[in-house]
């Protein structure tokens, strides 16, 4: 069973790996590129899931903290969802332009928060909720996307 | 609950990176005005004055001020630690630098004791301003990565170029050079190069690359041991620099050959990226690996030809590695900065990153900056040709200027506007 810093850590790779397989279908063509375009769109919404409504939960419930980081960390899921969306009417407009005008910030925006989640609070909540490590885990691999 | 320290909710105030972003392309002018006003064939030497000046304008002037900008902004984002009072301190450390680099170059240009002695002070403010503060900053550090270390090594390696830097500068002013001058300043040069802009470079190269490209991960070893072998190197050819002088070119090779093995695994990494886009970042990185390449065998090939190859060397290491990193960074960064600070304010219809570059401008400023580079080298060989390339160069700066400035008036116009959602519900702390 992997840690909870394991877990998403390696999801945020599976993720970048989703991305590059849309930018790549955008590349090639735009017409045919919505497939990968949600599969991407589904990943990354079931991946702020997991977050928002276990793992930050948790962490929140355990810290009694909900203005911290995790707020932070929302914040920018909110901005994230934006630019989702933003690609997606791209790809119905079939507007390569905007399409990558958007990728290109979301990737920043994107690896910006990875490194933030990664560097500190997976490290954050690993230590506070490691008791219920495989529990919170296990929550999240079954978690149904709202 | 204490997260002093860890701030993943604190962004750097904007102006903080980019008023040493903006700088920097200018300095880079004047250094440009100062190499078509110089004698050509005095710069082919190291330690002709006007020499020492233009270096300074570019080593100082764009580089640092670049490397520095980018730190205030990285340091949160990649350790996780906040500079106290961020800025304060760039206000200071961007003002002293700014007349210090300044005092320096007319210092050494009109031999003005004062002014030079000024210029060493002002410096020593400047830099060690921010370098202390991020250094203090850095102790917070909860999860020491390769590239934090990388950071505080690069940091580390800048505090004792500086305070060196400081003495040599001074000698200048005072006029009285003491016997370890031109060792020194060897020291000087070589640790700022390699130690200061490569280390740091190496160790954001750790994350940029497989982050933003989609690019191979680097390799466990190569993360965790290239800096530290690079920093032996570089400790070891000092030793043999102050002891066994002509073994120093075995430390040289040593140090040469990690960079050009980096400078490989950044193409190979490149090659193999999985994001398909080719901007003009990537064509700087792809730059800076072929010029570091051919710059680490100069570097140590030089030595056999009793360095008089030296300048060469400079301008593909400093001119063809290092600056065009930052050059290519300032394309990415400045324009999202511009956006991340909109948005995080409440604006939601904000031009994208790609709308605030002109890509046609962008290519002509890589274009004449490559140019430039060549020209300049291949002046050192014909020196009556150098005022061409000092032209292209000046024209490639303005550029690169012009195209930085383009999504700063952007967000101060979009600014000024009500923003779509207000914010202040949020609990996003990104200081005024």
């Amino acid at each position: 069973m992997s840690t909870i810093k394991e877990y998403l850590t390696a999801d945020h790779g599976r993720c970048d790996e989703l991305f590059a397989n849309m930018e790549d279908a955008v590349a090639k063509s735009i017409e045919s590129a919505k497939e990968a375009y949600e599969e991407f769109a589904k990943a990354t919404e079931r991946h702020f899931q997991m977050e928002e409504r276990v793992m930050f939960f948790e962490f929140e419930q355990k810290t009694g903290n909900t203005q911290g980081p995790t707020a932070m960390m929302r914040h920018e899921h909110v901005q994230m969802r934006n630019l989702i969306a933003e690609m997606g009417k791209a790809i119905e407009a079939k507007d390569k332009d905007k399409f990558f005008g958007n990728s290109e910030t979301l990737m920043i925006l994107m690896q910006q928060h990875n490194m933030k989640e990664e560097q500190m609070l997976y490290t954050m909540a690993q230590q506070h909720l490691s008791a219920e490590s495989e529990r919170i885990v296990d929550m999240m691999q079954s978690l149904i996307v709202q | 609950m204490d997260f002093d320290g860890l701030s993943v909710d604190q962004a750097p105030p904007i102006s903080a990176p980019l008023r040493f972003f903006l700088t920097a392309p200018l300095f880079a002018v004047l250094a440009g005005i100062l190499i078509l006003l110089s004698d050509a064939q005095t710069l082919s030497g190291r330690y002709s004055m006007d020499a020492i000046a233009i270096t300074h304008a570019i080593t100082i002037g764009f580089l640092s001020f670049v490397m520095l900008g980018a730190l205030t902004q990285m340091l949160p984002v990649l350790a996780g630690v906040k500079i106290a009072k961020v800025d304060m301190v760039a206000k200071i450390s961007h003002f002293f630098l700014l007349f210090g680099t300044l005092f320096m170059i007319f210092g050494l240009e009109y031999d003005f004791s004062k002014l030079i002695l000024s210029a060493s002070l002002f410096l020593g403010i400047g830099f060690l301003t921010m370098i202390v503060s991020m250094l203090i900053g850095l102790r917070n550090v909860v999860n020491a990565t390769p590239s934090v270390k990388a950071m505080i090594t690069s940091l580390v390696f800048a505090f004792i170029i500086v305070l060196i830097g400081i003495h040599l500068l001074s000698s200048h002013g005072s006029g009285k050079f003491s016997e370890l001058h031109v060792l020194l300043a060897n020291i000087h040069s070589v640790w700022a190069i390699f130690g200061f802009a490569g280390v740091l470079i190496i160790g954001v190269a750790f994350h940029i690359l497989p982050m933003f490209y989609v690019a191979p991960r680097f390799k466990k070893f190569c993360k965790q041991k290239v800096v530290w072998l690079i920093s032996f190197g570089l400790f070891l050819w000092l030793i043999l620099n102050l002891f066994f002088d002509s073994y120093s070119v075995v430390a040289k090779v040593w140090v040469a050959l990690f960079f050009w093995a980096f400078a490989t695994t950044v193409y190979l990494k490149l090659n193999a990226r999985r994001r398909p886009i080719s901007d003009i970042t990537v064509w700087y990185w792809r730059s800076a690996a072929i010029f570091m390449t051919l710059g680490a065998f100069a570097w140590a090939i030089n030595d056999f030809y009793d360095e008089k190859y030296i300048v060469v060397v400079s301008i593909l290491i400093g001119g063809g590695f290092i600056f065009s990193i930052m050059s290519g960074m300032l394309y990415k960064i400045v324009p999202f900065l511009v956006w991340f600070h909109l948005n995080a304010k409440g604006y939601m219809s904000i031009p994208t990153m790609n709308d605030m570059i002109d890509k046609k401008l962008a290519k002509t400023q890589f274009l004449l900056f490559i140019i430039s580079l060549v020209g300049f080298i291949i002046s050192f060989f014909l020196p009556y040709i150098l005022p061409i390339f000092a032209i292209t160069f000046i024209a490639s700066m303005i550029i690169l200027e012009y195209n930085i400035v383009i999504p700063v008036l952007i967000y101060a116009k979009i600014i000024k506007t009500k923003p779509d959602f207000d914010m202040s519900m949020f609990t996003m702390k990104v200081e005024k």
